[in-house]
């Protein structure tokens, strides 16, 4: 099940290789229908999911089962290496509450990109196929349970990524597609080493082997007492937690880390910019969840005011940063980098509530941004601007695109109601409980502040009022006696056609939805939580001391 | 599940089902739907009324409280917690019930009224959409059982009255107005949630029982500190809804929504929440907390009514009006006056609706003047509007007879009684501010009155350009008679009269108590009576811990919140706690009610109580020589004209402009928070672009110079060493390959070769 929902983008890959260039329809629709079929699988998946199991760690006996769901695990490379022992890498996926979440948003969101990607016209058979080969190593970070699959998948996707900028992008492509590809990296550079060191150091329980299987890294009782990760290693358990840290938190982004996104999201199309904030930023908070907390809990006990007073600058240097954008993608870019530091700090928080809240805004800044970014495109696709003050008085013209703009830029504020509030409540909650970060979650509060104003201030300059002068559409008073604009060399239609509908409005109904009643997503992560904020609680680590 | 919970759930559900059937619908349906919104609201009013009619009515118990919740967030077994779930539920209480009836009320009567004023307008059908989730919002702020989903619906009022608000969205004051009642909201809304999450971290739960149960307890680790800064923080949410300075200056500005809105949530209904919300907690307030509420809440009620008195526009003086009276609510929870102050909530609802519905029919016969300059006369025109909004203005003033004179009274004898039981100095502030707005609050309205019923039209006074702007600011609305003359002027249509003549019956004393002078004789003030403190005034005196009153509270809390004692049981209960806790409070002071209001076993709420109905009829004497003092005022300077106004304002101009230009609040949020704001985002962006973002782009270009630097060291020194390397070996081994003969002659002489060379080195080690 799960191998083959993250191999069908690129059996679809394949198949589209076979397809000539110029059958772009068919291309298309192979990708959609490739990606339909994620989103099936992914229903089935979230049906079949038994939420009561608490993944994490490996269940009673130290075997995956009855711990983590829909389990594959096949041996795929074993050396023996001589005196250094044998390398054993395994082909292992299974899901637990903190992916299955993530693994039905990156279905959707792909899903949803496809359809956002329509009307490229540019070198199609090329884009689908690297759009395809991305959707893969994206489903399959979510699910590997082995770090050397996990990054496999991990440096995978920065290929396609690179070209999908690099060729498709805006004016500057080509320097932010290398900013991001070289920022990334970087980072995953040292969580190679990381790796490499832990392997060493972890012993699984049931072969007696070394291993890279996450389940076994994440109990700390499966670690070589004197390895170079072991816990009488201190210090190099300190160093590599902080590598692998900035490794991820490159790609949440995280200040100072965070300048590549703004310019990987402005010169992306849009559905690039879709995915990108939609999924792959999620993999940096998912990563810190799955690899750099669990493994090295007592150094993450440690950090976790400075993880809080990172996550507070993110909010509000994101969000007075957006203030002052006039490319209203710009805004959105640093929207996203505000809202991810909720997240961070609900991890700091390192108590349920906070956690929950931090996962849950993972999936929901996924529904909401991405809503975000397709309502950007929607209106450079006809304007050829993004500039925020090249517009006025949309409302008025194009009402639907004002209605749908208004629940995302809402659910974007917290308002309650919507779901990203809900997220952000729990974390404000757990952050505020948490004595250690009790006094940046009051700091943070502002951020509901300044994230309602960079938010309204757009709406109002782009959708109230009457039309600027410099405006980038012009205004034609029909025979009607009503008023009508119209953008240069745009044949379709004013308001948001078919497409744009079917690809908004699902994810409104989504943010409504879970807004209003949490459970069905919220419930699939709650015992993950609870397990996880067990395992990284210094009574544990004391009680293995 | 209880029937009436069953029937409250309707109650909250079905404007938002005309909210849902309008926003979509409306365009298809005939009249753009507005008989569905108007029949929803009748239908929802019915179900309100019933479930006042019996609990209210019919079982009139000070205690009546029924709840129902249910789990909405489960997490689960929490390590360090427990089983944790969030749960959501709803509480009927006799407060609960009155609110219901007052909100759905004037919401169907707002309904109706917009069939008329309304008309026409091109979202015709779009703004009874907005009522329904206004009125839906509203009602769940009513019906919430706790902090959570208060808070829920709180931002969505803010919602609702941000839609309303830029109704008219194409005018950029409207625009402007929605975005800033947004923005103080929610900067009233953070302190709302920081309060919050004081009390979650310390209980897991956000319901109000179980809070209070908890406190009560003395369940509260963290400091005193922290608890009065809980209450300090959710009264933040109050400062922001009940536009009680410093964040009072969104309401005024406000009033570019439609006047109906004006009424429903600008005057009567949702900034009276942040009100009903400190009444929901008010149990847990701390002296201290409490003390800031009434100094806020009596510095509101006397800066509203000093700038109403120059204010020109219609709206706007009623706006500040609100303001001021909004401030004697809190004032009245802030000194302890809680059944006084949710008195006045309700009486004012009534009458500050008719008033609005009021200027709205002013307003829509004058074709969308208003300013009060260029009014006047109108009472022969619109006799009934005039009749209505006269009745209106005396509750206001507080005049007897009236119901806003019961209400303010019981407020003003509370005040009183406050600052002599706390001993008197400052605290005698607070009843003086609130005596001198109650003359302000007569002045003002006298002038409004005289100003637009009285004299003769004024309209061809109004100058050109005047008139010019007055008709671009209400243009948008829809209505093609600008051009009528004012002598057009006429009565509106019944279905904009009605509403009026019931609020302005809802006005009348009899409706509250018999007693025109006394509203503690009332239904009202006997249904909601003053509940007992759960934290205990005796934290704030030193020696007795906060333990025992705290225990004390948890015993009475446990048989009924809010708790009133008339039976002899717990009245001796009363007083064998009371004698413990007491020791240097006056005797006189350890309840013994003379069957006039609640009792208490806290004693600052029992002195306080005492106190303010001592002083009741004292307060009757002072604020009626107020309300006559204001009026004849009034009369003076603008019926007999003994003084003409424009140069009074001339001979006391900074005073004037002072009051004219809201005390320069809004010129000094611009200047300091606003464009603080902007110049911090600004710098900041530059910052990220040029610093953060530099030294990103500073290190890509070092890497490619050290990369350019290895580069040549790597052609000219690793590169040169390989090749030397390979040279050498290449040299080296085609002279070697000459010793490679493959003849052992050749071998046998190397090696002898090698033998006579070891030993001679062999021996030059030994001489040496």
């Amino acid at each position: 099940m799960l191998s083959l929902i993250v191999f069908l983008p690129i059996i679809a890959g394949l198949v589209i290789l076979a397809v000539p260039s110029s059958q772009k329809q068919i291309i298309r629709i192979v990708s959609l229908l490739a990606a339909l079929a994620q989103c099936v699988l992914a229903v089935l998946i979230w049906q079949g999911y038994d939420a009561a199991l608490p993944g994490i760690t490996a269940a009673a006996g130290g075997a995956p089962e009855g711990s983590f769901q829909f389990i594959e695990r096949l041996p795929w490379i074993s050396l023996d290496l001589g005196s250094f022992g044998s390398l054993n890498i395994e082909y292992f996926l299974g899901v637990d509450g903190l992916s299955i979440t993530m693994v039905i948003l990156t279905a959707l969101i792909s899903a949803i990109g496809i359809l956002s990607s329509w009307p490229i016209q540019k070198q199609v058979k090329g884009y689908f196929i690297l759009y395809n080969l991305l959707s893969t190593a994206m489903m399959g970070c979510f699910v590997a349970l082995d770090f050397f699959l996990f990054y496999v998948f991990w440096e995978l996707m920065l290929l396609p990524m690179y070209f999908l900028i690099g060729i498709w992008g805006g004016p500057n492509r080509e320097y932010a597609a290398i900013k991001f590809f070289l920022y990334t990296l970087f980072g995953s550079v040292f969580m190679l080493l990381v790796m490499i060191g832990l392997y060493f150091s972890v012993i699984d329980p049931v072969t007696g082997n070394h291993t890279f299987s996450l389940v076994a890294m994440a109990s700390q009782e499966n670690y070589i007492k004197d390895a170079i990760l072991g816990p009488d290693s201190v210090m190099w358990r300190y160093v590599a937690f902080i590598v692998l840290f900035i490794g991820f938190a490159i790609k949440v982004p995280m200040f100072p880390f965070h300048t590549w996104l703004p310019d990987a999201h402005v010169e992306a199309p849009t559905p690039i910019s879709v995915i990108l904030a939609g999924v792959l930023l999620k993999l940096g908070t998912y990563g810190m969840m799955r690899i750099n907390f669990p493994l090295f809990p007592e150094v993450f006990q440690a950090s976790l005011f400075v993880i809080g007073v990172l996550g507070a600058i993110n909010i509000i240097y994101g969000a007075f940063c957006a203030l002052a954008q006039q490319d209203l993608k710009k805004m959105v870019a640093y929207s996203s980098i505000s809202h991810m530091g909720y997240v961070l700090l609900g991890l700091a928080a390192a108590n349920s509530e906070g956690m929950v809240g931090a996962l849950y805004q993972m999936f929901n800044h996924g529904t909401i941004t991405a809503m975000l970014f397709l309502l950007v495109g929607v209106i450079y696709d006809r304007a050829h601007t993004r500039q925020i003050d090249k517009f006025g008085g949309l409302a008025s013209y194009m009402p639907v695109y004002a209605a749908v703009v208004t629940i995302a830029w809402f659910a974007s504020l917290g308002l309650p109601g919507l779901s990203g509030f809900i997220s952000e409540a729990f974390v404000f909650v757990g952050a505020f409980s948490a004595e250690t970060t009790r006094y940046i979650a009051i700091v943070s509060v502002l951020g509901i502040v300044f994230g309602a104003a960079y938010l309204l201030w757009s709406l109002q300059r782009m959708f109230l009022g009457k039309r600027k002068p410099d405006a980038a559409y012009d205004l034609e008073v029909g025979p009607d006696g009503h008023e009508h604009i119209h953008f240069h060399d745009w044949k379709g239609k004013l308001d948001l056609d078919t497409r744009e509908l079917v690809m908004l409005v699902p994810l409104a109904v989504i943010v409504i939805f879970l807004g209003i009643y949490p459970m069905p997503v919220m419930g699939l992560m709650t015992s993950s939580i609870n397990k996880l904020v067990e395992v990284l609680s210094p009574v544990v680590m004391t009680a293995l001391n | 599940m209880h029937s009436l919970i069953q029937i409250s759930i309707a109650v909250l559900l079905l404007p938002l089902l005309s909210f849902v059937i309008l926003i979509f619908f409306n365009k298809r349906l005939p009249r753009r739907g507005d008989f569905v919104g108007v029949g929803i609201l009748g239908a929802t009013f019915a179900l309100s009324f019933y479930i006042f009619w019996s609990v209210v009515v019919q079982s009139y118990d000070p205690s009546f409280r029924i709840a129902w919740d249910f789990t909405w967030i489960d997490f689960g077994n929490v390590p360090g917690v427990g089983p944790l779930q969030i749960k959501m539920g709803i509480v009927i209480d006799n407060l609960t019930a009155i609110m219901l009836a007052m909100v759905t009320l004037i919401s169907f009567l707002v309904h109706l009224y917009s069939t008329g004023y309304m008309a026409g307008d091109p979202r015709y059908g779009r703004f009874f959409a907005y009522l329904g989730i206004f009125t839906f919002s509203m009602l769940g702020i009513v019906l919430s059982d706790n902090l959570f989903s208060i808070y829920i619906f709180w931002e969505l009022v803010g919602l609702s009255s941000y839609l309303l608000i830029g109704f008219y969205f194409e005018k950029d004051t409207a625009a402007d107005a929605q975005k800033k009642a947004f923005l103080a909201n929610r900067v009233g809304d953070i302190g709302m949630w920081l309060g919050i999450l004081i009390l979650y971290s310390q209980f897991h739960t956000f319901n109000y029982q179980e809070i209070f149960q908890n406190l009560a307890d003395g369940k509260f680790d963290m400091s005193e500190a922290w608890l009065t800064a809980a209450g300090i923080l959710l009264f933040m949410g109050c400062v922001g809804k009940s536009a009680q300075f410093p964040l009072h200056v969104w309401l005024p500005d406000a009033m570019e929504g439609p006047t109906p809105v004006s009424a429903l949530i600008h005057a009567a209904t949702m900034v009276a929440a942040g009100v009903y919300f400190v009444a929901r907690i008010f149990v847990l307030l701390t002296v201290d907390a409490l003390h800031v509420i009434a100094f806020i809440g009596a510095i509101t009620a006397f800066m509203a009514a000093t700038i109403a008195i120059t204010q020109n526009d219609i709206k706007r003086v009623l706006a500040y009006s609100t303001v001021s009276q909004l401030g004697y609510m809190v004032l009245g929870l802030g000194v302890g006056a809680y059944s006084a102050a949710l008195f006045h909530l309700v009486t004012h609802a009534f009458f500050k609706a008719c008033l609005f519905l009021g200027s709205g029919a002013i307003i829509h016969a004058m074709h969308h003047e208003q300013d009060m300059r260029w009014m006047g006369g109108l009472r022969k025109h619109m006799p009934w509007t005039f009749a209505t909004f006269t009745l209106a203005t005396l509750a206001l003033a507080g005049l007897p007879l009236t119901s806003g004179f019961m209400s303010k009274d019981a407020i003003l004898a509370g005040a009183i009684g406050f600052a002599n039981a706390e001993g008197g100095g400052i605290y005698y502030i607070i009843p003086f501010l609130g005596f001198f707005s109650a003359m302000l609050t007569a002045f003002y309205m006298g002038r409004q009155i005289w100003l637009v019923f009285f004299g003769e039209s004024r309209t061809h006074l109004k100058p050109a350009d005047d008139h010019h702007h007055g008709h671009d600011a209400h243009g948008s609305h829809g209505h093609d008679d600008h051009h009528e003359e004012v002598h057009g002027v006429h009565e509106v249509a019944w279905n904009m009269r009605a509403p009026l003549v019931i609020l302005a019956a809802l006005s009348i004393f009899a409706v509250y108590s018999p007693d025109p002078l006394d509203g503690a004789k009332g239904w009202f003030m006997k249904m909601i009576p003053t509940p007992e403190t759960v934290v205990g005034s005796a934290s704030g005196k030193a020696e007795h811990g906060t333990s025992s009153a705290n225990h004390n509270a948890a015993h009475l809390l446990a048989e009924a919140v809010p708790a009133v004692g008339h039976s002899a049981e717990t009245d001796a209960h009363h007083e064998g706690v009371a004698s413990e806790v007491i020791h240097e409070e006056d005797s006189h002071a350890a309840g013994h009610g003379d069957g006039h209001g609640p009792e208490f076993s806290d004693p600052r709420q029992a002195a306080i109580a005492h106190e303010a109905h001592d002083a009741h009829k004292l307060a009757i004497v002072i604020s009626s020589v107020m309300v006559v003092l204001g009026i004849s005022l009034a009369l003076i300077v603008y019926v007999f004209r003994f003084v003409d106004p424009d140069r009074t304002a001339r001979a006391i101009r900074p005073l004037y402009l002072f009051s004219f230009n809201k005390w320069y609040w809004d010129e000094i949020y611009q200047a300091t928070f606003i464009k603080g704001s902007i110049v911090i985002s600004k710098v900041l962006s530059w910052f990220d672009a040029n610093v953060v973002d530099g030294i990103v782009n500073g290190a890509g270009a070092l890497t490619r110079r050290v990369g350019f630097a290895t580069g040549g060291f790597d052609k000219y020194v690793v590169d040169g060493a390989v090749n030397f390397t390979a040279f050498f070996f290449n040299t080296s081994g085609a002279v070697l390959k000459k010793l490679q003969t493959g003849k052992v002659q050749t071998y046998v002489v190397l090696l002898m070769l090698a033998v006579i060379v070891y030993f001679i080195y062999y021996f030059t080690q030994l001489i040496y």
